[in-house]
């Protein structure tokens, strides 16, 4: 995995109001922490955590973060954001080591389209959407990608069924499904409107027969 | 509609909705969802006629969750009646709702469909909302 380099500034003002300023600058508050070190309140900028966490490992990206000169290998452990603006407001590192095994969350990401799901007017339902691994940090893989072209109504994809890295473990239960190809509450709502729409169609059709052949007689 | 099945107390004070929501606030089950924008009572009517507009939109193959329920009493006093003589009688379910709160949530279906049947659900609503993916979640 390939490593991302961003500074931080360290000294800043803790409290609210001091932070505000900061996001008002285009910085975020964010705090380094682990190893048994005293957390270090830091400030990065938005746009420099931006690029570093929108390569290909995501959130996940190991980050060679540079607080007043010194070098520290971390990862982002938290990220608090504001939910109607959908700013980040914080972030917290962590240190890490190249040879210690930590537990991540990786993306379970699905890929394809299953035709005959669609032609069921099912929908195969994601309900995993991140796996907690454990690995070391240059190992830990992007994401894990779900084919799911050739479900049918009916079948799950349980986290069994992932191809896990070498190096890479999962305590989470073989048996916990990934994605569900199933037919929702939604659609049978919709064969039920349609089944009645019939029946009254249906229903309507004899009676005018009638009324018709009783005016020819 | 949405209501509890049984509640301790049949009655309650309005309360305050003031600041933001503090939790689902972001899309957990689908793809797509509906934030409120800003705090309001959302009546069991009112989340029965949005999921019905959704689930008409998209027809077949989608899947809606809905993330908030009403389980408080809202009473009112009949018409033409003298003000006292005690709180008035429940008449319907409202839920509180606060900015930032994800009320639906839609998955199964294309990016189009889902937010044309969204933004007809959120016209059943009493307050702003938009539209959100799971996608904006991770932008930093």
């Amino acid at each position: 995995m390939a490593e991302v380099a961003l500074r931080a500034e360290s000294g800043r003002l803790l409290g609210s109001r001091s932070s505000r300023r900061l996001r008002a600058e285009g910085k975020i508050p964010a705090v380094v922490y682990g190893h048994g070190i005293d957390p270090l309140s830091v400030a990065v900028e938005r746009r420099d955590l931006r690029l570093a966490l929108t390569t290909d490992a995501g959130m996940n990206a190991l980050i060679d973060l540079e607080v007043n000169g010194a070098q520290h290998l971390t990862i982002v452990r938290d990220v608090q954001r504001d939910p109607v603006r959908n700013r980040v407001t914080h972030v917290d590192f962590i240190l890490v080591s190249r040879d210690e095994v930590m537990t991540v969350d990786v993306p379970v990401v699905v890929t394809g389209a299953s035709e005959a799901v669609r032609r069921d007017d099912g929908t195969v339902d994601q309900v995993m959407f991140n796996l907690t691994v454990s690995a070391t940090p240059g190992n830990i893989p992007n994401e894990f990608s779900v084919d799911i072209s050739s479900m049918v109504i009916g079948d799950t994809i349980r986290v069994d069924d992932l191809d896990l890295p070498a190096g890479v473990t999962t305590e989470v239960d073989p048996e916990e499904p990934v994605a569900i190809a199933q037919i929702t509450r939604a659609t049978i709502e919709a064969e039920e409107l349609d089944a009645e729409a019939e029946a009254e169609a249906e229903a309507d059709a004899p009676s005018e027969a009638g009324d018709e052949g009783q005016a020819a007689s | 509609m949405l209501m509890p099945k049984k509640v301790a107390h049949r009655k309650q004070h309005r309360g305050r909705m003031t600041g933001g929501a503090t939790g689902g606030t972001s899309v957990s089950f689908g793809e797509y969802g509906i934030q409120a924008l800003e705090p309001g009572w959302i009546t069991a009517r009112q989340i029965e006629a949005a999921r019905i507009a959704m689930t008409r939109h998209v027809k077949r193959g989608g899947k809606v969750w809905i993330t908030v329920f009403p389980d408080r009493p809202v009473t009112e006093k009949p018409a033409e009646t003298r003000m006292g003589s005690g709180k008035g009688n429940p008449e319907h379910w409202v839920a509180v709702v606060k900015p930032g709160r994800v009320l639906f949530e839609l998955a199964g279906v294309n990016e189009e469909l889902a937010r044309g049947a969204l933004e007809r659900a959120i016209q059943k609503l009493p307050i702003r909302a938009r539209v959100i993916s799971r996608a904006m979640a991770e932008e930093v």
